[in-house]
């Protein structure tokens, strides 16, 4: 019993040593770490991510000033203590210069600290988590290149009073989670601030299996509107329910699940009237870069290039990560290398139009984030099991329709 | 509008799921005294069985079930035989880490094979509804309702009045006097474990008609289904029923009348339960705490 | 040469030595694994000793969470150093602990197993509804000013694995252990022998408590960042117990090769497999499950295992296991 044994350091010493051993391309290429969910619950986004980046990659030749580019892609499993090895490996081992990823909040949030060890340039293609952006928004090797929390509610509220008579009345649910809790007080404030009532707010807990009792509750005030602020899972439990019932809402909106292919599967007839914000959507049609032809031909081309190699449609992040990508491909070329400032300073002089998600340009928020991109959005409803645009005004924007059973 | 009555029916649909969900674990725990923590991926197995009929061949979940429910049990069975039968003379620590272990192979097998996406079955019922004045009833619910019922109905007459059943309730009341009498311990065992599973399976086959279905859905819906079980009075049917109803009434009373109820229920549920195991630690009906 | 106590004692100061030094050198990865060993190491050591007492928890994770936030929101509060916080936890832990063991009473076996797990997953819940004081879901950082360097924290880790391990050490050699033994095999008789065991296990749970809250606040400082997801995650309470069971119950040094061990093989599998979906947690599980069949003593079995020789503790048979067959 009185044993005192650690002998145990011997295995992870050869681990490091196997690790070390790894052949050394650090001359010849230029390392991007991708660190992205790849297990655990963000997985589906830290799967689309990769895809995102991967096949950014292979479109711009796999070389970039000359150099081979080498992504280290690791997986962080959703969870801080990995996410935090991760980091230090990726900032203080292998002392890359550039990373991009991961994309959920909490998981963006855990990597902060790491991050700020070697402060690699930081192209970070999600997290709407405005606490995100009161950390590290002045950081001049911080780029966001994913729309905010506020972002999400300026373009459903102007959507809604664009649409809607003055007055309505609101009901909100979100979830106890980070997504909810960062967006319930924006939503709030910029349905308010454009004339609608908030006439109830109810939290729900994340996986909860009966939403009926919160539903009752809505029932009761009667409102116009539904705003549910919930991801994934959540979203189908809550439109499924709500199908099912037959609540008598006309307009529901989504804002994190309605654009996903997955959720729209999930729910099957019940997405029918739903309304959804995003930055991308499959059959955007949006026209492609005069300039760089190849790295952003028009929406519709890049998806068939993309549902040809992948055998399925582009989600957001796919999207997102794929420029967010070629944004950072095209500084180091015009930088003539891997230069971390130089870099920097042409992402900051970056000015392409026509991307995947509109203009690539990085500017600066009035709450503080340097280099922000990306943020204009899309409203639009389900109807028929197609996308019908409601916002941005436009050549295609149609009237909103109300839910009917 | 009165709540109370909607209140009911949702507690009740509730504690319909509930029930399903905690038998299977109670059984396997009456008899075998393992503490199954891949229950949950049984429950998993079940919803991702019941999509893949549903989407490849078009078949309802509910005529799918029986084959699945039995599937699961074969499959219990064999998985009794090789893995959990080794341990089952191991300290419950044992136990509890390889049935963890083997949850966290299912879960991402089921990554694996299915994808991260959330999925989901819609047959026709499962968006059906009925209206009783100002009181909504769910059909998908309904239904679950109605084969938790049968279930656990079918489950108390086979240990009753089987053969099999008798011998099974024999060996988890009286451990070692069934073992004299020469019933044949392991295959009983094995028989338990995979009637468990296939309860899960089909808690999971309901499940995937009523909310969405992920690799990771089992584990959430376990630690609940841990409470129940013991609230109820560890390794007594009847009080797993009893502890489901005991505590969907808590969960839906607590969130139609305290603000911001739905975020605390789940608080409620652990609440409850501390407070019965301290105060009555046999749980509702049960056994002793220590020998 | 291998079972010689004199030389397992050597090896356990030379390790204990090589980690602590370890934190000089300047490797990134191979110290931030070793930071990782240290606290598991700790959290290990804490699950053990409860193990030993027959109690089997299943809710480490609500004292490795209550010391993480008592770590930030000190540290935010009133600028506390790591130092501070960190005894500061200890207290918290300690109290918690004590509280548990008296609250919980006289319940033992699964009944004290499933009261921790409802313990942690409610304090989770709790910490995600008042945001006001843990900052909810949406997290809370550490101040970044107030964070000392990695190398610092290192060390500190390092330090409180030892410290930990040899606290065990003593434990072992004191009347405690020979109370917790008798307690795990038969409280009656504990009794009768005029062991009190409702004060021997309220000594240990808080003991153990005051631990795993330790390592949650040095953890704390380590990663900088705090939610409810991260504080109570259930993966810290399942580590906990791996990491004994791995390396072997009842033991002191079965919690630290374990926690080698654990480390070893969730990087490695996350390191090699990880960039294909799922595939890294799934061969973790299936060695996890392997292991646990075929290596039923533990690592620290396989190297002490002779058949003929005389077991260290009476086999290691918890009291959970002793509900078998109980009449109603």
């Amino acid at each position: 019993m009185h044993r005192l044994s650690s002998g145990g350091i011997l295995p992870i010493l050869a681990l490091a040593t196997t690790l070390a051993a790894t052949p050394a391309l650090a001359q010849e290429s230029i390392k991007i770490g991708v660190p992205m969910e790849l297990s655990g619950r963000f997985v589906a986004y830290g799967a689309s991510g990769k895809r995102g980046v991967e096949f950014a990659t292979e479109v711009y030749g796999g070389k970039v000033a000359g150099k081979k580019i080498e992504l280290l892609v690791r997986d962080i499993q959703s969870e801080s203590q990995a996410t935090i090895s991760v980091f230090n490996e990726l900032v203080s081992k292998e002392k890359v210069n550039y990373i991009i990823g991961p994309i959920g909040s909490p998981t963006v949030a855990a990597a902060i600290p790491a991050w700020r060890q070697g402060k690699p340039i930081w192209l970070v293609p999600g997290s709407s988590s405005t606490k995100l952006e009161e950390e590290v928004g002045g950081d001049p090797e911080f780029f966001h290149t994913f729309p905010y929390a506020y972002n999400y509610h300026e373009s459903i509220a102007a959507a809604l009073k664009n649409q809607l008579p003055a007055g309505q009345k609101v009901a909100m649910i979100y979830t106890d989670d980070n997504y909810g809790r960062t967006h319930q007080p924006y939503a709030k404030k910029y349905l308010t601030d454009a004339g609608f009532e908030v006439v109830l707010e109810e939290i729900v807990r994340t996986n909860a299996a009966d939403m009926n009792p919160l539903l009752t509750k809505i029932a009761r005030v009667k409102p116009d509107v539904l705003l549910g602020l919930v991801q994934t899972t959540d979203a189908v439990t809550l439109a499924k329910q709500i199908y099912t019932r037959k609540l008598p809402v006309p307009y529901l909106i989504g804002t994190a699940a309605t654009q996903l292919d997955e959720w729209q599967k999930a729910v099957g007839t019940a997405q029918e009237g739903w309304v959804g914000v995003t930055t991308y959507l499959p059959g955007l049609n949006r026209p492609g870069n005069q300039e760089f032809p190849k790295l952003f031909p028009p929406s519709s081309e890049w998806e068939a290039m993309f549902v040809k190699k992948y055998g399925q449609e582009p989600d957001f992040e796919d999207a997102g990560c794929y420029v967010s990508a070629m944004l950072l491909f095209l500084a180091i070329e015009r930088a003539g290398g891997d230069d971390k400032e130089k870099v920097a300073a042409e992402l900051r002089k970056m000015d392409i139009p026509n991307t995947l998600l509109g203009r690539a340009k990085f500017v600066s928020t009035p709450s503080g984030t340097k280099q922000q991109a990306f943020t204009d959005m899309v409203v639009f409803q389900r109807e028929n099991g197609k996308n019908v645009m409601l916002f941005p005004p436009g050549p295609e924007t149609k009237k909103i329709k109300a839910v009917t059973y | 509008m009165d709540l109370i009555p909607q209140l009911i029916v949702d507690a009740l649909l509730l504690g319909g799921i509930y029930t399903l969900m905690v038998i299977g674990l109670a059984l396997s725990f009456g008899v075998t005294r393992v503490i199954n923590f891949a229950h949950g991926e049984a429950v998993m197995l079940g919803a991702y069985g019941a999509f893949t009929v549903f989407v490849a061949f078009g078949v309802d979940p509910l005529i799918a079930m029986p084959v699945l429910m039995v599937a699961g049990c074969v499959l219990g069975m064999v998985l009794f035989k090789v893995a959990i039968a080794p341990v089952l003379k191991a300290p419950h620590v044992n136990q509890i880490l390889l049935t963890f272990g083997i949850g966290l192979v299912l879960q991402n097998l089921a990554l694996v094979i299915w994808s991260p996406d959330g999925r989901s079955v819609v047959p026709s019922y499962a968006y059906s509804s009925f209206e009783f004045g100002d009181v909504v009833v769910s059909g998908g619910r309904l239904i679950g309702f109605g084969i938790a019922a049968v279930l656990v109905l079918a489950l108390f007459f086979w240990l009753k009045r089987t053969e099999f059943g008798r011998a099974t309730r024999a060996l988890a009341e009286q451990h070692d006097a069934a073992v004299l009498m020469g019933i044949n311990v392991n295959q009983m065992y094995a028989l338990a474990f995979g009637l468990s599973v296939a309860l899960g399976v089909a808690t999971g086959v309901i499940l995937s008609f009523l909310g969405a279905i992920t690799p990771f859905m089992g584990f959430h819906i376990l630690v609940k289904g841990f409470a129940i079980i013991v609230l109820g009075g560890l390794g007594s049917i009847v009080g797993a029923v009893l502890g489901a109803f005991l505590l969907a009434f808590a969960e839906t009373a607590v969130s139609y009348y305290v603000p911001n109820g739905t975020g605390w229920a789940e608080a409620v549920a652990f609440l409850t339960l501390f407070l019965v195991l301290v105060l009555r630690p046999r749980g509702i009906i049960g056994q002793a705490v220590a020998d | 040469m291998l079972r010689s106590p004199y030389f397992m004692v050597g090896l356990g100061l030379l390790s204990a030595l090589a980690l602590v030094a370890s934190t000089f050198w300047n490797a990134p990865q191979l110290n931030d694994w070793l930071f990782r060993i240290s606290t598991l190491i700790i959290l290990a050591t804490s699950w053990n000793l409860m193990a030993n007492a027959g109690l089997v928890s299943l809710g480490h994770s609500a004292f490795w969470g209550v010391g993480s936030y008592t770590a930030v929101l000190a540290a935010n509060a009133f600028g506390g150093s790591v130092l501070l916080t960190f005894t500061l936890a200890l207290v918290v832990g300690g109290v918690m602990g004590a509280l548990l063991a008296l609250v919980t009473g006289s319940l033992k076996g699964i009944f004290f197993a499933i009261v921790t797990l409802a313990l942690s997953e409610g304090l989770r819940i709790c910490a995600l509804m008042v945001p006001e004081v843990t900052g909810g879901a949406v997290g809370l950082f550490l101040k970044q000013e107030l964070r000392p360097s990695q190398h610092t924290l290192y060390l500190f880790g390092a330090l409180a694995a030892v410290g930990s391990v040899v606290v065990a050490a003593v434990i072992a050699g004191s009347k405690l252990q020979f109370a917790s033994r008798a307690m795990r095999d038969n409280e009656a008789a504990a009794q009768m022998l005029g062991i009190a065991p409702r004060r021997q296990r309220l000594i240990v749970v808080a003991i153990s408590g005051a631990m795993a809250s330790a390592a949650g606040a040095i953890n704390a400082w380590y990663g900088g960042y705090l939610d409810p997801e991260v504080a109570f995650t259930l993966h810290n309470t399942i580590l906990s117990q791996i990491a004994p069971i791995l390396g072997g119950i009842h033991t002191i040094a079965g919690p630290v090769v374990g926690a080698v061990a654990i480390i070893a093989l969730s990087e490695g599998t996350r390191i090699w497999l990880g960039t294909m979906e799922g595939v890294s947690q799934l061969t973790f599980g299936l060695i996890l499950v392997v292991c646990i069949l075929f290596l039923p003593k533990g690592l620290v079995g396989l190297v002490q295992g002779g058949p003929n020789r005389r077991k260290p503790t009476p086999a290691p048979r918890l009291p959970l296991a002793s509900t078998q067959g109980a009449k109603p």
